[in-house]
């Protein structure tokens, strides 16, 4: 069984040795084969078979997703030139072709009533990108591009550029209904992305993003005000967007805790029910123990605060223990939280939950705002669930606040000291009880924030909405979008609250995929998705590179 | 007090299965100080292959104690001992040298994999399934408490199996290689061990009485459910550190003590059965702060 890897390899090898000489005439055949095959027919529809998959598959053309695999097919061609990180773009589009044909294929055959449902389009394209994939893969590895750095309006223009279009491919890609023709546009989207990646064109934004960091921003926060108005009347995605934007908050700050001070919190999930119980007692539900409402500019900080001091409260004995003897601590006070909750029953109903959560009402602002009712701004009308969405990009503007004057701080720099190396921090004059426990209670208070509001969203907090898995979730989304940044934090929390509301066949698979992707992203790149300038740096400078992440010294528990 | 005394043996008999899973955790903790996470997931596995094999066997067998035990155990063994050893070397061994994080989350990624696959590819798995009567029925009574011959079987399964692991930890070869790399695993590895063999041995061990928990457990209670692990693997890591964690008697001792302290608050707090899973947590985190290095200190035999 050991040797199955070696096995693999010597065949790649050698695939590779025999392709290597005839690379350029390959390549031009294999991407024109390719190219050719998206034109012919997919499906052939009649005689006992149908055509499962959206658009006109029948006819020559480019319909439903054989336009993905025309266009990935032709920037494969790049293997031709000399640019550098061509190999990273010919693979990823080559791959992606690859994919998107056998999912196209797989379902013709599969729904389609066999075999015959697939014509010929469907396997020259699926044997074309499969060649495809292996002439890439002859390509030589290199560094990948540097663009030039632009000038003061272009990199403007850039900034606009490159948001506008993610924010395009986003609608576009809620726009399609079909699932099967969704993922074969997110896998599209995917290897472009990671094509351009390669061109370096996300280093440019990055650097374009450094020189002009509030046009940047004005430009990401017209994006985010600018989604809702794409939707209109639709609210299915506002509501699924307003849960995404509190998720966002709450991992920005687990953010705080295990990406700056290194502190792995399980359990931070509680710190965001204890916020929701708090509002979701005083905000006068119809299913409830307590008939009061309190304005909601009075919970949202006590909520937070509730949070906060618990977790004050929690942390002070515990925050001395060693890095997995903490993380198994937190764990189990999550559990705590949810056992407590779960019986209760006079203060939280027990397993039924506070449920029938009124809309939130801000009376006094804006001539008092009714979340509840639908509006309409600039002539579109939208949905009361839009309002969530604003009032989350609020949130999130607030808790990244938080998080950039902590990062940029002389805390933020003892926080980073310590995850690195607790003793050399502590022989260096810091305080390392105070600020770890600084940070789990900046933590707990941000989740805390962020859960009164989720209370409202969800209309109903019940203790099966804290287990431990809501924990993980959180946790995987600042792990894959990457630790210590907050980008990162979003597009995680994105990632794994948007995709499985779109893709709803893997919704019964949601975990399973979500423990296999720990694994995978633990193994081939701990640091996430969006790597952290800091951590760049530490990779650069080789040494421990390997140690993207925290690395808990070695102190005894005392 | 006959209340009292019955609760005891009850408790004795919980803490026996949490006691020979937490084995599992301290040993692997001792050697490569990682919180194997997964470890309750792998008792879960146990109980699934015995079940597996149970509903393969001949009508004749079933109901053969002596026949459909061993062989239910051994087919949850080989389950689990497979898992295990797949898990040790796809996810853990690449990250041998990654920071002490990594793991760790790899570790939650291979818990949910197992639960999760069990329940969506094990026929029937996503409710709870009976677990067929393995174990002898009937019991006897001693000065007004009664003892089940099952909860005798599972006790002495467990002080046998921890004895005999005790004893190969500390008499053979093998068990001399895991202390060494216990200690330093670069100068065991400059002795001539084979580190890595090492390791995969413990994980087996560790899975192996893993295994023999989950089914004798399943049998006991007769019924089995996917997410079992998650619980009764934290509560098992919670024994491990109440007796110090990579300290074999005492992640024994720490089992026997949670089984009884949880048993006795469920019978004698107000709504004890609706906090019954509380008491673990609370124990743990008390514990660790106020004696990490567990009840019974530093005499340890397999530790870094």
């Amino acid at each position: 069984m050991s040797d199955f890897p070696g096995v693999l390899r010597d065949g790649r090898e050698r695939l590779r040795a025999r392709i290597e000489p005839r690379r350029r005439p390959l390549l031009v055949a294999a991407a024109a084969v390719t190219a050719v095959a998206a034109l012919l027919p997919w499906s052939v529809p009649g005689v006992g078979y149908t055509n499962p998959l959206p658009g006109d598959l029948g006819s020559v053309g480019l319909g439903g997703h054989r336009l993905y695999v025309f266009v990935l097919a032709l920037v494969c061609l790049v293997g031709l030139t000399n640019v550098a990180g061509r190999r990273r773009m010919a693979t990823a589009c080559a791959l992606g072709a690859l994919v998107i044909s056998v999912i196209a294929l797989y379902s013709l055959i599969k729904q389609g009533g066999g075999t015959g449902a697939a014509g010929v389009g469907a396997w020259v394209g699926t044997v074309g990108s499969l060649v495809l994939l292996a002439v890439t893969d002859t390509l030589p590895t290199g560094p990948p591009n540097r663009l030039p750095r632009l000038a003061a309006p272009a990199a403007v223009g850039a900034i606009v550029v490159v948001v506008g279009v993610l924010l395009a491919a986003v609608v576009i890609g809620l726009g399609i209904d079909d699932e099967t023709q969704f993922l074969c546009f997110a896998i599209f989207v995917g290897a472009l992305i990671a094509a351009a990646g390669a061109l370096g064109v996300f280093a440019a934004f990055r650097e374009a993003f450094d020189q002009y960091r509030a046009v940047g921003y004005a430009v990401a926060l017209a994006a985010a005000v600018a989604f809702p108005f794409t939707q209109g009347t639709n609210a299915t995605w506002d509501a699924v967007f307003a849960r995404v934007g509190v998720f966002a908050a709450a991992a920005i700050g687990l953010n705080v805790v295990v990406g700056l001070a290194g502190l792995l919190d399980l359990g931070y999930i509680a710190f965001f029910g204890i916020g929701g119980y708090v509002s979701a007692l005083l905000s006068d539900a119809v299913f409830t123990t307590v008939h009061v409402h309190v304005p909601f500019l009075v919970v949202f900080p006590l909520g937070a605060m509730v949070a906060g001091l618990i977790g004050v409260a929690f942390g002070a004995p515990t925050l001395r223990l060693r890095g997995d003897y903490l993380a198994i601590v937190t764990l189990g006070f999550g559990e705590i939280f949810r056992i407590v909750v779960q019986n209760w029953t006079g203060l939280t109903q027990g397993p039924n939950g506070i449920s029938g959560i009124p809309d939130l009402r801000l009376p006094g602002f804006l001539g008092g705002m009714q979340f509840g009712k639908p509006h309409t701004v600039f002539g579109v009308s939208m949905p009361f669930q839009a309002n969530y969405v604003f009032l989350d990009i609020v949130l999130v503007i607030f808790v990244m606040l938080v998080f950039a004057r902590l990062n940029d701080s002389r805390i933020g720099r003892a926080w980073v000291a310590i995850r690195e190396d607790e003793l050399a921090a502590r022989a260096m004059g810091i305080n390392t009880i105070a600020l770890k426990l600084l940070a789990f209670g900046i933590g707990a208070t941000l989740a805390g924030a962020a859960g009164t509001i989720n209370a409202h969203i969800g209309e109903s907090v019940t203790p099966d909405d804290y287990q431990f898995i809501a924990s993980a979730l959180l946790l995987s989304a600042v792990v894959l979008g990457g630790m210590g940044t907050v980008p990162g934090a979003v597009l995680g929390a994105a990632l794994l609250i948007g995709l499985p509301e779109k893709l709803r066949f893997v919704q019964d698979y949601r975990l399973f995929l979500f423990g296999l992707a720990l694994v995978l992203l633990m193994r081939f790149r701990p640091e996430g998705l969006i790597v952290s300038r800091r951590r760049q740096r530490e990779f650069h400078e080789g040494g421990s590179g390997a140690d993207a992440m925290s690395q808990p010294a070695q102190v005894a528990p005392v | 007090m006959t209340q009292f005394l019955q609760q005891l043996t009850n408790g004795v008999v919980l803490g026996a299965t949490y006691g020979l899973i937490a084995l599992g955790y301290t040993m692997v903790y001792g050697i490569i100080q990682l919180i194997n996470f997964a470890h309750g997931d792998i008792f879960m596995l146990g109980a699934f292959g015995g079940l597996a094999l149970y509903n393969v066997l001949p009508h004749g067998m079933q109901d053969q104690v002596l026949i459909a035990l061993p062989l239910c155990t051994l087919a949850g063994i080989a389950l689990s001992v497979a898992v295990a050893v797949v898990m040790e070397r796809v996810a853990y061994r690449p990250l041998r040298n990654a920071p002490r994080l990594a793991p760790l989350i790899t570790a939650i990624g291979v818990s949910a994999m197992i639960e999760e696959g069990t329940r969506l590819w094990y026929p029937g798995a996503k409710a709870p399934l009976t677990f067929p009567p393995l174990l002898p029925s009937g019991g006897f009574t001693v000065g007004g408490v009664r003892i089940s011959y099952a909860s005798l079987v599972v006790v002495i399964v467990a002080v046998v199996l921890m004895i005999a692991l005790q004893a190969f930890v500390l008499r053979s070869r093998t068990g001399r290689a895991m202390r060494a790399t216990a200690q330093d695993p670069d100068t065991a590895k400059l002795m001539g061990i084979n580190t890595d063999r090492v390791i995969v041995i413990t994980f087996i061990l560790g899975a192996a009485l893993a295994a023999v928990a989950g089914v004798l457990n399943g049998a006991r209670l007769g019924t089995v459910q996917f997410n079992d692990g998650f619980v009764a693997g934290l509560k098992a890591f919670t024994a491990a550190v109440l007796g110090g964690i990579g300290n074999i008697t005492g992640c024994v001792a720490g089992g026997f003590i949670l089984g009884i302290v949880e048993v006795m608050a469920v019978q004698y707090l107000p709504n004890g059965s609706g906090y019954k899973d509380l008491w673990a947590f609370v124990v743990l985190i008390l514990v660790l702060v106020f004696r990490p290095t567990g009840l019974f200190g530093e005499e340890v035999t397999v530790r870094a």
